[in-house]
């Protein structure tokens, strides 16, 4: 029986609870330490040699999706009834909406220093002790809206840009593709200056802070974000019936992209499935 | 042309072109040395009697910027404080919002190698990654990217709060045991 992924803004007060229980507990036992450093690890850019996984590449949307599977099992060992939120931001569009309340993942990062000292994973509770960060900031940052050089989130219709393009992917498969669904949503542009920056990468360069750089995760934020990206790839799936994850096959010897990419029907490290394995998860949850 | 450590004018060997990194240049800078800092760049210079010769060059073929570089280098180093032979910045040592940023460019071990960049904020190492387009995003600023190397360090102080420092070992999650270091990383 498939769990259900809801959107943050309809939990309880119940369900905030113990989803946030359940990500301090994982945050305390050492765990979630674990999925900060593991994309870190994973981040591999594209002007660079050797595979990608996890950015920059197709399987962006699949590895994610299995990134949060792992999350979501590790919350489920601590209290079963937990599954991981979305957090839709082409709805809940201000650094005082969901999910930036004090029973959720508290507010934006206080002027002088960007520190969160709001809600459960201010630093001052002794819960959320930043371990791999980029900085030797121990806490938690956040800029929302990035005052410095503001920015505003994506839209309803840049997502729809996105989710109008029937092709999943187009070779050389990267972060300089301009057309296909993938790298639409994932955001890197081709231009220079701020609305380069799209999507997927635009709401990670609102949120600020840690969301910012390579240690990302250490904001819960993170995986509601991931969510609701995922939630978009069912959508353009249920949108797009007949297009499918591509590459289907691998990137020839003698190709740019030899052995940098995983086709469709290659294990997807560090785990031994295949983007044709994750494109359907709809048995083991739902988006409501 | 470029000029030697010994001042002689040596020929610029062509750049790998199938490569988007920055060039190299040829002569005493490609030994391999990874350790290669800004200072045995310019020691190599400024042995040189060319040094007087290419300070207007340099000079000229930087962009004014509101950084100033170290007042001794300011001879050798353009208002960007970048060393530029006309063959790509391959150096850099200036002081941003109070910060202290020097950069290197690791000449290429072997052919079809772009070089990396070695590069510091206030002592503490700073990677860069490159993507397709020959555009650089640090760990600090991991979902943009930007022109040049020393704009991705600036971009990276940006993000930085006051008096906050970057680790002292750059950050990388070689100690997971979910997935590990898979060799994944060239």
């Amino acid at each position: 029986m498939a769990y259900i992924r809801k959107d943050v803004s309809t939990l309880t007060a119940g369900e905030r609870r113990r989803f946030v229980r359940a990500l301090l507990e994982l945050k305390r036992r050492g765990e979630y330490d674990e999925f900060v450093r593991m994309h870190i690890d994973y981040y591999v850019s594209d002007g660079e040699g050797g595979l990608r996984t996890a950015h920059m590449t197709p399987s962006f949307l699949p590895w994610h999706r299995r990134f949060l599977l792992e999350l979501e099992n590790a919350l489920r060992r601590v209290d079963p009834s937990v599954t991981v939120p979305y957090w839709d931001w082409t709805r809940n569009r201000t650094a005082t909406a969901v999910p930036w309340t004090a029973d959720l993942l508290g507010g934006n990062g206080r002027r002088s220093d960007r520190q969160v000292t709001t809600g459960p994973f201010a630093h001052a509770t002794g819960n959320w002790t930043i371990k791999d960060g980029v900085t030797d900031t121990t806490f938690l940052t956040r800029d929302l809206g990035r005052a410095r050089d503001p920015i505003g989130l994506p839209t309803k219709a840049d997502v729809e840009w996105a989710l109008s393009d029937p092709v999943y992917d187009v070779s050389p498969w990267n972060s300089t593709v301009t057309r296909g669904f993938r790298n639409k949503l994932e955001g890197w542009g081709t231009g220079r200056g701020s609305t380069a920056w799209l999507n997927h990468n635009r709401v990670h360069r609102w949120v600020g802070g840690a969301m910012v750089g390579g240690a990302s995760v250490n904001d819960p934020v993170f995986w509601l974000h991931h969510a609701f990206i995922d939630l978009l790839w069912t959508r353009w799936q249920r949108r797009h019936g007949e297009h499918r994850y591509l590459p289907a096959e691998p990137p020839l010897p003698g190709s740019s992209q030899f052995r940098r990419v995983v086709a469709r029907h290659q294990t997807l490290p560090p785990w031994d499935v295949t983007p044709d394995q994750l494109e359907d998860a709809g048995r083991i949850y739902r988006y409501a | 042309m470029v000029v030697s450590a010994d001042g002689a004018a040596v020929t610029a060997v062509p750049a790998d072109t199938t490569q988007p990194g920055p060039t190299v240049p040829p002569g005493p800078t490609t030994r391999p040395a990874r350790r290669r800092t800004r200072r045995d760049a310019l020691r190599g210079l400024l042995g040189a009697a060319a040094a007087l010769a290419l300070a207007p060059l340099v000079a000229a073929s930087r962009p004014v910027r509101r950084d100033e570089p170290e007042p001794e280098l300011a001879a050798l180093l353009g208002p960007g404080g970048g060393l530029d032979l006309g063959l790509g910045e391959t150096v850099f040592d200036v002081t941003y919002l109070g910060r202290h940023l020097l950069g290197s460019l690791v000449p290429p071990a072997h052919s079809g190698d772009a070089g990396r960049w070695e590069i510091t904020v206030d002592g503490r190492p700073l990677h860069l990654m490159r993507r397709a387009d020959g555009t650089w995003l640090s760990m600090v600023d991991h979902y943009r990217s930007y022109a040049a190397p020393l704009d991705a360090v600036r971009a990276a102080v940006d993000e930085l709060g006051p008096g906050e420092m970057l680790r002292a070992t750059a950050a990388t999650g070689r100690h997971t045991h979910m997935g590990g270091h898979h060799g994944l990383h060239p």
